[in-house]
């Protein structure tokens, strides 16, 4: 078994109002692995993945990459766990697109003429090479979420994780944008996808995480989890809904 | 999709888009200074040259003028202040005030030369790409002991990137009380007060998710230096402002 590239042991994190946070949290990720994370509102999804690159920090427990724990080496884990937004234009940094994607490497320090070939290599492959010079703001919703993306694939990360990716996004966009993800995944990188919409999702993922009220109220297949979904207040399938009203069952 | 503001940067491969920032911050700097003393020919001529580098540039002439309105308007009121209270030859009487020749001179040499400053900042802002600006602004304040100038340039670049984006948000809090006949109140302070609130909240929020976004890509002080492209065409450039500014200077 390939060991794990990220340990999460006994993950606490509570608010000081009193609401929310996340509760004795154990699980791990391996390299390559597709991911769910599904949970109704406020079941600590964001609380626990802002824990993953070191935006929050545990109150008890600890998160642990390469078998080190992140909080000796910060940058490390914020260049190997990158993160995407729920809302790409506050996640937008720069002015241009080609400065948003530059942001990243700019802040390692890179040589700037490797910094150039990187961020031209990474709007060409997500097909925004010919906006490079266009302000950001200007770009459309699935557009932005691409951007996004580039900024944070501009670090050379080996785990992905997505907040809410296709909130605000057509279907249309929502197709590319699982196309764009689903090809990181084939290339080796990690991904973690906090969601609502498990069905857009689940033929592309391998395993299952479900919060409930700030613990992990399951961690499986998606095959074995999808049935439980209901139960822990996030929407069935309907393709698994129809198939379960056939007479003959697989 | 956010609208353009006239003050946006727009690829392009004219003159301005070619030179290095610094070379048309230090001309932008020195034209600005030597606009606010100069003569009605002078203002005039320069007039002149800025329409030519707008062509060039394919700045949309009559959009930036719809879109500069309120500033328009403030500078007829520049104008008639000027036309009202200087003492002169009268033209003109009415309700008791007197508009003089004088007045009115000065009065549309004023407004001329503030719309002159604006337009040639526009100019520059629109061709120039804000990272460099930001560059630029790094590289001039490098030798001012005490400012931090990393820190600084940051803080220019971001004020760039969030101003359409808090027009954009008071836009949609403006609608989103007009659609609930906010329109209805007429007393405009429990209007600014109505509509400042929410957006003022909007931004701190904004603000906190800019902060987590760029954490998470490992923001620090320790960055890449900024890079400079320079077209050649800077030298000759200078050279030509040179001359201009001599003659703005004896039309003084």
């Amino acid at each position: 078994m390939t060991p794990p590239l990220l340990e999460i042991r006994q993950l606490t994190h509570r608010y000081p109002d009193g609401n929310g946070g996340i509760f004795d949290i154990n699980f791990s990720i391996s390299k390559g692995e597709f991911i769910i994370l599904a949970g109704k509102n406020g079941s600590g999804k964001t609380t626990l993945i802002r824990h993953l690159n070191g935006l929050l920090l545990p109150q008890k427990g600890e998160v642990r990459l390469y078998g080190q724990n992140i909080l000796k080496d910060l940058t490390l884990t914020r260049k190997t766990v990158g993160m995407v937004f729920q809302d790409a234009d506050t996640q937008i940094v720069g002015d241009t697109v080609f400065d948003e994607v530059a942001f990243g490497p700019e802040n390692l320090n890179q040589p700037r003429e490797q910094i150039k070939a990187k961020v031209v290599g990474l709007l060409e492959r997500l097909d925004l090479i010919g906006k490079k010079d266009r302000n950001p703001a200007t770009l459309s919703g699935g557009e932005k979420r691409r951007l996004a993306i580039a900024g944070i694939l501009a670090m050379d990360p080996e785990i992905i994780i997505f907040d809410e990716p296709f909130a605000n996004l057509d279907h249309p966009g929502s197709l590319s944008l699982l196309s764009t993800i689903s090809h990181l995944n084939q290339k080796g990188q990690a991904i973690i996808m906090a969601t609502h919409d498990v069905e857009s999702v689940m033929n592309h993922a391998s395993r299952m995480l479900i919060m409930d009220d700030g613990r992990l109220g399951a961690d499986g297949s998606v095959t074995d989890l999808v049935k439980k979904l209901e139960s822990y207040g996030v929407k069935e399938p309907c393709a698994c809904k129809i198939a379960a009203s056939f007479p003959w069952q697989p | 999709m956010a609208a353009l503001n006239p003050f946006m940067f727009r690829p392009g491969n004219s003159l301005l888009h070619c030179l290095d920032t610094r070379c048309k911050l230090f001309w932008v700097c020195m034209t600005s200074l030597f606009i606010l003393n100069a003569e009605f020919i002078a203002c005039c001529i320069f007039l002149g040259v800025l329409i030519v580098f707008i062509k060039q540039a394919r700045i949309g002439v009559k959009d930036t003028l719809r879109q500069l309105k309120l500033f328009l308007v403030f500078l007829g009121f520049i104008f008639l202040a000027r036309a009202l209270t200087i003492p002169g030859d009268p033209l003109v009487f009415f309700h008791g005030f007197t508009i003089t020749r004088q007045g009115l001179n000065q009065g549309g040499l004023v407004a001329l030369r503030f719309f002159l400053v604006m337009v040639t900042g526009l100019v520059f802002s629109a061709t120039t790409r804000p990272a460099s600006l930001k560059s630029a602004a790094q590289w001039m304040l490098k030798p001012i002991p005490f400012v931090p100038e990393k820190r600084a340039a940051v803080m220019i670049s971001l004020a760039l990137r969030f101003f359409p984006l808090i027009l954009q948000q008071a836009k949609e809090t403006a609608n989103a009380i007009d659609s609930r006949c906010g329109n209805l109140q007429k007393n405009p302070i429990k209007r600014f007060v109505r509509l400042a609130l929410p957006l003022l909240k909007k931004t701190f929020l904004s603000a906190d998710h800019l902060i987590l976004a760029m954490e998470a890509r490992c923001y620090g002080e320790d960055r890449t230096e900024p890079g400079f492209e320079p077209s050649g065409k800077e030298r000759i450039f200078i050279l030509g402002s040179l001359g201009f500014w001599l003659f703005l200077f004896y039309f003084q």
